[in-house]
């Protein structure tokens, strides 16, 4: 190439990304659960071939089997790991405490760990996953490693009342970056974590409202109303930090020597973005609702099932098991159309404004990249999976 | 549309070798007939990549609608990206399989073999880990500790037998009854060695049903009072319930329950939720001890009986009526009923009799009825 920079452009179309999301989602519900690992997949091909980085779309090549693999060793590893642990807990919480509150402490921080662990394989294995322009990308092993840093980071951060989070957010994120690779082309996290301080701005001053409103609650009630000014500030403080600092992060990352990355994502643009399609899916659904309660009683009052209709829905009656039927379609057609609505009008125009506004600097220098081999990684996300985490996608 | 090598035309696309990350411009021709035809990708830089149309393959699920990408079989990585209708024209007709879906060598076999395991080892660590676990640690519980678990899960299934889960299900003190109540047990107990004090409960609850917990508590359902003939029946329910406490059993099932309950959560997705202390509660009033810990209860109170000169008959007599009730019924929630050989049982407590008709019965006549108003305010 002898562009010096590539701009970004998004491909995916709301109708295309609907259809695939409602065909994968409702196969979801018919498979019990079993087909969302493919769900998740095909998703993933979609947006990732809808980022087009100076017109080369992305491509996600991680499968389904893959994946369902994956989850089912992370099971048998969890199932050993909660099975066994608690019931070790519950015995020393018992033996030595006379009650079990230590087993409760104890089974929910013994998850923590885990759940670093996962985040960071499951990184690992996007990654292994994700090529453009023919090259894998790819991040070193490093889970444990991720895994006790990001545990003192957060201990750190929470003793400090959330002084020290931009600084976590900063080395997690340099731990993660600096073990990534494109092709054979390492990419590295410039900067301190200084550089987001000021990202961080609007954060430090909700808490500090916060801690003004609570210490000012021991002297005067009058100081609870601040809590209405501090919490929502706390928020957007806590919302802008991680956008800003996607940026200001993303503008310090460089890949191989001279290869720079620019980001523009904006905090209100994001939030309006979430807000507006909150509320659109609100309305479908209302609308949906309405619908749906309409024909539902066009077929009762029809005669089709009114006999025990009334007698069945007060609970004086055995229930109708056409009535159960109904009910339960309509509940899941409605968990099925939350999610797909989801994915259509809030992560496809979140993933569409990340991709906008992200743009490649010395780009030329790319095709000196070469490739790197493939990690098998037989794993997957299962632990992931297994423990829900980066639900979206 | 027809296509034969002669009517071929050079087309451009965009091509990575899968090597590095270079984007080059390329000219493509398809060659040969058939299934034996194919790409011929000219590079800028001279020589040319070859690649057979019955390896050809789209990749799926693309977002674009103005171009196509296309790979090779298998893992490789090289792609063409065709922008050009014509171009994609001509591949879609001479590749025969575009949309094969790669073959992942001995996919079935794996999937079920890594299946099978799965479910054998989740299956190994409820069913026989934990389990093993479980009784050992039941023998190592301190008597405090031991104590401190029979109050909470006390509590917790008195809340979840309670009408709306709100309000926990009323626990029935009338002094008289509990007079009436404790003397039985103290009849019982010459024979016993139970290392700490029992607490005895009556819940005011239909269902015809005693079950224990651990550290020393014992709960009778208001519904069994109702339903026994006489004390001694109940004097015989109460044995059994106490030979649970010795031998440690719910104990044990409960130490079991909390071992499975986290994987059963993680199976249902259920993480740190309801679900679980649900399932925990009904596993304990349900206490399906196995077959052995039932007729061991049933020896010891049958022994009990006999230390305190009372006859094993009348609990026989329960155990039939609870049979012909409830029939063979399996997945009941009375712990008494749960037991799936309950003629064996009311013979065994029929033979194991020492006590004739001449016996002072273990409550009189008023304490009887006080004991069977226990749960009236």
């Amino acid at each position: 190439m002898t562009t010096q920079v590539l701009h970004t452009n998004y491909a995916g179309q709301r109708g295309a990304l609907f259809w695939l999301a409602l065909k994968t989602s409702a196969l979801t519900v018919l498979t019990l659960g079993m087909y969302r690992f493919w769900m998740k997949t095909r998703l993933r091909r979609y947006y990732w071939s809808s980022i087009r980085l100076g017109g080369i779309p992305l491509e996600y090549t991680g499968t389904g089997v893959e994946k369902f693999m994956g989850f089912l060793v992370a099971v048998v590893v969890l199932a050993f790991y909660i099975g066994v642990f608690n019931l070790i807990l519950m015995f020393f919480s018992y033996s030595v405490l006379n009650n079990s509150i230590l087993a409760y402490v104890a089974s929910f921080v013994g998850v923590i760990p885990i759940y670093f662990y996962a985040q960071y394989r499951a990184r690992r294995y996007v990654l292994a996953r994700t090529r453009w322009r023919g090259l894998r990308f790819g991040i070193d092993p490093g889970a444990w490693g991720y895994t006790w840093r990001a545990i003192l980071h957060w201990l750190a951060t929470i003793l400090t009342l959330g002084l020290l989070l931009p600084r976590q957010m900063f080395w997690l994120e340099k731990y993660r970056t600096d073990r990534t690779w494109f092709g054979g082309a390492k990419f590295t996290q410039d900067g301190t974590w200084r550089i987001l301080l000021k990202p961080a701005m609007h954060f430090y001053i909700g808490t500090a409202l916060n801690i003004l409103a609570a210490v000012g609650l021991y002297f005067d009630t009058a100081f609870a109303g601040l809590f209405a000014i501090a919490y929502p500030w706390w928020m957007f403080g806590l919302i802008h930090l991680q956008f800003r600092g996607f940026r200001v992060l993303t503008w310090h990352k460089r890949l191989g020597n001279d290869i720079a990355l620019r980001a523009t994502v904006s905090t209100w643009k994001m939030i309006g973005i979430y807000l507006l399609g909150s509320f659109l899916i609100y309305l479908i659904l209302m609308a949906v609702f309405a619908i749906g309660a309409i024909i539902f009683a066009i077929i009762a009052s029809a005669g089709g099932l009114s006999a025990d209709f009334g007698a069945s829905f007060n609970g004086s009656g055995p229930p109708d098991p056409a009535i159960i039927g109904l009910f339960a379609l309509g509940y899941f057609s409605m968990f099925v159309l939350l999610g797909v609505l989801t994915q259509v009008f809030i992560t496809f125009p979140m993933m569409r404004h990340y991709a906008e506004s992200l743009s490649i600097n010395n780009a030329h220098l790319l095709a000196e990249i070469t490739q790197r081999p493939r990690d098998e990684f037989a794993e997957a996300e299962g632990f992931a999976d297994a423990l829900d985490i980066g639900a979206a996608i | 549309m027809t296509f034969s090598p002669d009517t071929a035309q050079t087309i451009f696309a965009d091509f990575f070798d899968g090597e590095t990350a270079r984007s080059r411009r390329v000219k493509v021709i398809v060659e040969g007939q058939a299934n034996s035809a194919s790409l011929q990708i000219f590079l800028p830089e001279g020589g040319q990549t070859i690649w057979p149309v019955r390896d050809v393959r789209e990749i799926p699920d693309q977002a674009a609608k103005d171009s196509v990408v296309f790979g090779l079989e298998g893992d490789h990585p090289a792609r063409l990206i065709v922008r050009d209708k014509e171009l994609n024209d001509q591949l879609q007709l001479a590749c025969p399989h575009l949309r094969r879906i790669n073959k992942t060598p001995h996919l079935m076999r794996r999937l079920i073999t890594t299946s099978v395991a799965a479910v054998t080892s989740v299956a190994l660590i409820v069913f026989v880990l934990v389990p093993l676990m479980a009784d050992q640690m039941a023998t190592m519980l301190p008597t405090k500790g031991e104590q401190a678990f029979g109050d909470q899960t006390y509590d917790q299934i008195r809340q979840a037998l309670g009408k709306d889960g709100d309000t926990p299900v009323w626990e029935c003190n009338g002094p008289k009854g509990r007079a009436a109540l404790t003397k039985m047990a103290d009849r019982l107990k010459t024979g016993a060695h139970i290392p700490y004090d029992l607490r005895l409960h009556v819940l005011k609850h239909k269902m015809i049903n005693a079950f224990a917990l651990p550290g020393g508590h014992i709960i009778l359902f208001d519904g069994l009072l109702k339903d026994a003939k006489s004390p001694e029946e109940v004097a015989g329910v109460l044995g059994h319930e106490m030979g649970h406490v010795e031998h440690r059993d719910p104990t044990r099932l409960a130490l079991r329950s909390a071992g499975s309950v986290g994987v059963l959560g993680l199976l249902l997705g259920d993480f740190a939720g309801g679900a679980a202390v649900l399932f925990l509660t009904e596993r304990l009033i349900q206490a399906q001890y196995s077959r052995g810990a039932e007729a061991g209860a049933d020896t010891y109170s049958h022994a009990l009986l006999a230390a305190a000169d009372l006859p094993t008959g009348p609990m026989a007599d329960f155990f039939d009526r609870l049979h012909k009730k409830y029939g063979g019924e399996q997945g009941l929630i009375s712990h008494l009923a749960s037991h799936p050989d309950s003629l064996g049982r009311s013979q065994a407590a029929r033979a194991a009799n020492t006590v004739g008709a001449d016996f002072t019965p273990v409550l009189t006549a008023d304490e009887w009825r006080d004991l069977k108003n226990i749960c009236a305010q």
